[in-house]
């Protein structure tokens, strides 16, 4: 994993992007939101930011086994891709 | 069959070159897998393999199994840069690693394995004022504790350690420095290799090949492990699985507060002495170099996690650029040296920087983890005293704030000062 597509930005080096966290499962309580993770082989889903081009923060699902990106999106719906 | 473990000496040594190959036996291993065990551990790296061993030797326990799913040594034991230090500034770690750093000295003596525990010192390089003082900070606390270390101005850094001119030029001048003489490094392999020889001559039984993918309970007790090569009774169980803690937390059904990242390291072709102490050089806004010379010459180097949560043990090539870059600010002659090879490990990196060991989840069923990627270093500490809390039941003084539930009760050890964000700087 070298490159992350921002849905304004286009396809960026990874150096442009800072990682802010992996999300709780769904309807984790306010505890777990911010203490608990959930580790998968497969799928992470997280928050990042591009911090180096839009500044957009942004919802990346990965492969954490493969480094594959299945998914980048803005945070709350939006973008092109 | 490994057989009986001759001693090591000088004089066996002598005697081993005199006789042949007849001398050596395989260090561990050679028993069979049983179908019960008193205490299994699941992770053959330095921390599993430490509890097995003073399982055994403290506590007497007979029947004691380390399941490990690839080889002894394989995981982060086997891939870290080998520094030892207690140079911690919260009371709950630096008498811990203190602790640990005591067991180093004498540890090649009570394993009869030589781990080459070498005091070279550990120099963390101020760049600014305010670097100077929160190592003052620090250093103080350490004291105050009956810690060495000292507070080092240039002209003392110039005499520990010349070769780095202190007072050349540089981008980014250093004006001072703390050292820990007693620091230095250990060699990662014999670690693992130390104890595991250790352990089965004590009876434990070292499993490789053999991964754990789920755990068996009835009325709420652990009873055994689901292996890869059938099911294990067991009487109690410690996950000692490092950086696949996250998803023994997955596969028990228990979220933790963990993240795995990357780690990388890299070490250089052999080149003349050039480097006698450990130097660590964080650069404002960019990143981290720690940078050590081995016995071989080479030199080895690492800096900051690759920065999110990875399983590929590949790391990112702009974190070994950047590491590079710092070693080369530090000494410039090195700048036309090659690398030799470049590695990761995956990291269990807890939301305050600290480690866990606890009870997880059942009475019965333990987890010794979250050494994020600072654990090499705890391994003689956290054997001992992981150990007793499995035999025992009661988790020693030592150990008592590295209970899961701080997480929850507001008693993190956050040593950083960083906050539930194991990447953030
Ligand atoms: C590049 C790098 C540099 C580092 N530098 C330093 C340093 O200078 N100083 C320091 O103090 N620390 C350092 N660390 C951290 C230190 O190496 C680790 O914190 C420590 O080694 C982790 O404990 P361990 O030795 O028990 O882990 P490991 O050796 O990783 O042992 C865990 C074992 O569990 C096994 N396992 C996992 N899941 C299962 C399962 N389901 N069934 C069976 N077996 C399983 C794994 O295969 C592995 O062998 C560094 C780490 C890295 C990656
Ligand atoms: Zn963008």
């Amino acid at each position: 994993m070298t490159r992350l597509v921002c849905p304004f930005c286009g396809p960026r080096h990874l150096r442009e992007f800072e990682f802010h966290k992996t999300l709780p499962a769904p309807g984790a309580g306010e505890f777990a939101s911010v203490y608990e993770r959930v580790d998968s082989l497969e799928l992470s889903v997280e928050h990042w930011q591009h911090v180096g081009g839009c500044r957009g923060w942004l919802l990346v699902r990965r492969n954490p086994s493969t480094g594959a990106v299945l998914d980048c999106r803005l945070v709350g719906g939006g973008g092109a891709a | 069959m490994s057989g009986p473990q001759p001693r090591y000496s000088a004089w066996s040594l002598l005697r081993a070159r005199l006789s042949g190959d007849g001398y050596w036996r395989p260090l561990w291993g050679g028993r069979p897998l049983r179908d019960a065990y008193d205490v299994v551990v699941v992770g053959a790296g330095g921390h599993g393999l430490a509890t097995a061993f003073h399982l055994a030797r403290d506590h007497g326990v007979a029947r004691v199994a380390v399941l490990e799913k690839r080889l002894v040594g394989y995981g982060n034991v086997g891939r870290n840069t080998t520094i030892v230090r207690s140079n911690y500034l919260l009371p709950e770690n630096h008498y811990f690693y203190e602790d640990s750093l005591r067991r180093w000295e004498t540890l090649s003596r009570d394993l009869n394995y030589n781990v080459m525990y070498s005091p070279r010192g550990v120099v963390d390089l101020a760049l600014s004022d305010d670097d100077l003082s929160g190592m003052a900070r620090r250093g103080n606390a350490m004291r105050l504790a009956g810690i060495d270390c000292e507070l080092l101005d240039l002209a003392a850094l110039e005499r520990f350690c010349p070769e780095l001119e202190p007072r050349r030029t540089r981008r980014f001048p250093i004006v001072g420095a703390l050292v820990q003489r007693r620091g230095g490094t250990v060699r990662h392999d014999a670690v693992a290799w130390g104890y595991a020889r250790a352990a089965s001559a004590l009876g434990v039984d070292i499993i490789e090949d053999c991964e754990v993918t789920g755990l068996r309970t009835a009325g709420g007790v652990a009873t055994g492990v689901e292996t890869t090569r059938g099911y294990v009774r067991a009487e109690r169980v410690v996950f000692a699985t490092a950086g696949h803690t996250g998803m023994v937390g997955t596969m028990l059904g228990i979220p933790l507060p963990i993240e795995t990242h990357l780690l990388q390291a890299m070490v250089s072709e052999p080149i003349k002495p050039l480097l006698h102490t450990v130097l660590v050089y964080v650069f404002p806004g960019h990143g981290e170099t720690y940078i050590c010379q081995s016995d071989r010459g080479g030199l080895v180097m690492g800096g900051h996690l690759d920065g999110f949560p990875s399983y590929t043990r590949e790391g990112r090539w702009d974190r070994l650029e950047e590491v590079v870059e710092g070693a080369i600010e530090l000494f410039p002659q090195i700048g036309g040296v090659r690398i030799l090879r470049q590695w990761a490990g995956t990291n269990d990196m807890t939301m305050d920087g600290s480690p866990i060991i606890d009870r997880l989840g059942y009475d019965n069923v333990f987890v010794n983890a979250g050494w994020c990627y600072g654990g090499f270093k705890a391994i003689p500490a956290s054997g001992a005293a992981c150990a007793a809390l499995v035999a025992t039941g009661t988790a020693p003084d030592l150990i008592r704030a590295f209970r899961l539930s701080r997480f929850a009760s507001g008693h993190l050890l956050d040593e950083r000062g960083g906050g539930p964000f194991p990447v953030r700087l």
